[in-house]
């Protein structure tokens, strides 16, 4: 009775505040258990690090990720680590901790906008697919099939052949066009559920269009799925920048902890005794990703308690 | 029974259509590379321009798109796979002497990874909260989130580079190769078996470790879904041991997800060992399709695809059925 009350004495809310309000009480549920859980908040503080070295590469980093340090010795061989050089220089005679920390923008741009290609593509492929039913959905999860079965790293390689010149913007397209297919398969299974549950029913039941349906009932409640499955995939592109760097697709004019690595292999890094250039981009690349799994698995668990696993 | 029936039929059929599918698209992509290969197989001397026409023409290349697609239809339904570009022999022959080595490297890597992954996991799953779970689902996922050419390079800097080897060390590891080649071709003896052996360590360890953490971690929360259900506090109730209860009641329906996500895993492993073998100077179809890729060999790219799609479908459709057996639900639903 109390509660009645209390409702009838405050303004009326228009429709759109009050989602406002549910998002943002929903929201704040959700950083209340990820505050409680140490695995999110440790993969959390991993990205915030990354993020800040990558928001203040033009303050900490010495030198520029393409820029030549002063040589060391006459016969202009790598600097060896020192005090200038914490890691050493690498081709070029370029500082390797300064393209490192220049590499954490590359990889986490990469990273992040591959993987927002992939999801909205996935989440379009998966949203279609379970809401159709029917020989829409058989042709799209065929198609899907087909893609998850060509070998990915072949798949790459070709679509980035296609493209020809690989910049950026080609390399996001590479890796989010050809990493959809899992997500499709999630958010169509998660679709599939909750296309099932009464709220649904009710909605079709007083005519509600498809896309009523799609927009106001499907898709906010595959959302919370779709944001885990997001930080998720990140982890993978960067995973799979790293390798089409290493096999020699990057961008000439960016420095990704991938390139750095390949580098480091043509530029025989473990022979000229200088394990760092190989090791500090290998070791930025494992962390992050190991940020992203966790903050990702963590938010998985909250955000659906009830996820089986197939 | 008629059901049951039906719903293999249906797998069946799905199977046939994205292997279809895979031939389909495979002939698309790798005519898409940019790039002739008439032009890239020639040698780029004076006096050699004429081979680029009698090329074009041996391969076939100057015929229309639809025509080449029937023919490449028509050879892959019967199996004739043609000619490496490159290599100018059979491809079928070429790659039968690589996928022996390959089939050896990711063996090696699977079982190693199933075997490992699924101890682990029910370990963890065991002692779930303790510090051996707190401890193999870290270092799990750590280790899930690894480049595999990396973890290869840095195996290689601490087993087999002399430079920075401690004198307590493991002994020094070889990196390079099948087996030593000094020894001469490849014979049954025991000095090829030992250092064949011995080549395989590194490769199949960094191929391994990533599939192994991410087999362990699901082993891990599928038997941790089961525990938690009702049937298991209804068996300890009843007075069953923990052993009878984890054999009888957690393992059977903890391992049917672990069966479809093998068969999944079996396309990652096969990805990894495309840098793996690159890594590792190791020859097998990984190296290869590189450098098909590289050289536009189109007979041998196609076959390579086509034949690792067709696996992948397979393995897949395997999973289903033992899942079919497994799981009396699907049978059901």
């Amino acid at each position: 009775m109390v509660a009645t009350e209390t409702v009838l004495k405050t303004r009326p809310v228009s429709p759109l505040q009050a989602r406002l309000r549910v998002a943002t009480r929903r929201v704040r549920d959700v950083w209340y258990q990820i505050r409680r859980s140490y695995v999110a908040m440790a993969g959390l503080l991993i990205l915030i690090f990354f993020a800040a070295m990558a928001i203040l590469a033009p303050f900490i980093a010495r030198y520029g990720p393409l820029e030549t340090a002063p040589p060391c010795n006459a016969l202009g061989q790598l600097c060896p680590p020192s005090g200038a050089h914490p890691f050493g220089t690498s081709f070029g005679n370029r500082d390797v901790l300064s393209q490192v920390i220049w590499g954490s923008q590359v990889s986490l741009f990469v990273g992040v906008l591959s993987a927002i290609v992939a999801s909205v593509v996935g989440t379009a492929v998966g949203l279609i697919s379970g809401f159709a039913g029917g020989w829409i959905d058989e042709v799209m999860m065929r198609f899907n099939d087909i893609v998850l079965s060509v070998p990915w790293l072949v798949l790459m390689i070709v679509v980035a052949a296609m493209l020809g010149q690989i910049d950026l913007t080609g390399l996001i397209l590479v890796i989010g066009l050809t990493g959809w297919s899992i997500t499709a398969r999630v958010i169509r299974a998660q679709v599939l559920t909750v296309k099932e549950r009464m709220f649904v029913e009710r909605a079709k039941m007083i005519g509600s269009s498809n896309f009523h349906l799609l927009a106001r009932h499907i898709f906010p409640n595959a959302f919370p799925l779709i944001f885990a499955n997001t930080i998720l995939t990140v982890a993978v592109s960067i995973l799979s920048e790293s390798v089409l760097a290493f096999l020699g697709l990057s961008s000439p004019t960016h420095m990704s902890w991938g390139r750095i690595i390949d580098e480091s292999i043509d530029g025989g890094a473990l022979i000229n005794n200088n394990p760092g250039w190989l090791v500090v981009p290998g070791l930025g690349i494992v962390f992050l990703v190991f940020g992203f799994y966790l903050f990702g698995h963590a938010l998985d668990e909250i955000l659906n308690p009830r996820l089986r696993r197939r | 029974m008629g059901k049951l029936l039906r719903i293999v039929a249906r797998r069946l059929i799905n199977a046939l259509v994205t292997i279809f599918g895979i031939i389909v698209l495979n002939y698309v992509l790798v005519r898409m590379m940019p790039g002739d290969p008439a032009v890239v197989i020639a040698p780029r001397l004076p006096g050699y321009e004429g081979l680029i026409d009698s090329n074009r023409q041996l391969f076939g290349l100057d015929r229309g798109p639809w025509e080449q697609f029937v023919i490449y239809l028509q050879r892959t339904v019967t199996l004739d796979w043609g000619i490496s570009y490159r290599w100018n022999q059979p491809v079928a022959e070429i790659l039968m002497r690589d996928l022996g080595w390959t089939l050896l490297l990711v063996g090696t890597a699977t079982v190693f990874i199933i075997i490992f992954g699924m101890i682990i996991g029910s370990y963890a799953a065991w002692k779930r909260g303790k510090p051996f779970d707190l401890a193999s689902t870290g270092l799990g996922i750590f280790f899930y989130g690894m480049p595999t050419f990396w973890l290869g390079l840095v195996l290689i800097a601490l087993f087999a580079n002399p430079s920075f080897r401690p004198a307590w060390w493991w002994p020094l590891l070889p990196s390079q190769g099948y087996y030593n080649v000094n020894l001469g071709p490849w014979a049954w003896d025991w000095a090829h078996v030992s250092s064949a052996l011995q080549h395989l360590i590194l490769p199949s360890l960094t191929l391994a470790v990533g599939s192994l953490a991410g087999i362990s971690l699901v082993m891990r929360s599928s038997l941790i879904d089961v525990m938690t259900e009702d049937f298991v506090l209804t068996a300890r109730a009843k007075g069953l041991s923990e052993q009878e209860v984890l054999r009888r009641h957690i393992f059977p329906n903890g391992l049917p997800p672990m069966v479809q996500l093998i068969a999944l895993d079996i396309a990652f492993v096969i990805g990894g060992a495309y840098q793996v073998e690159v890594i590792f100077g190791y020859q097998g179809i990984g190296y290869r399709t590189i450098n098909a890729i590289y050289d536009l060999d189109y007979p041998l790219l196609q076959f390579i695809v086509v034949v690792g799609g067709t696996a992948i479908v397979i393995a897949n459709l395997i999973a289903d059925f033992i899942l079919l057996k497994l799981d009396p639900r699907i049978r059901i639903a």
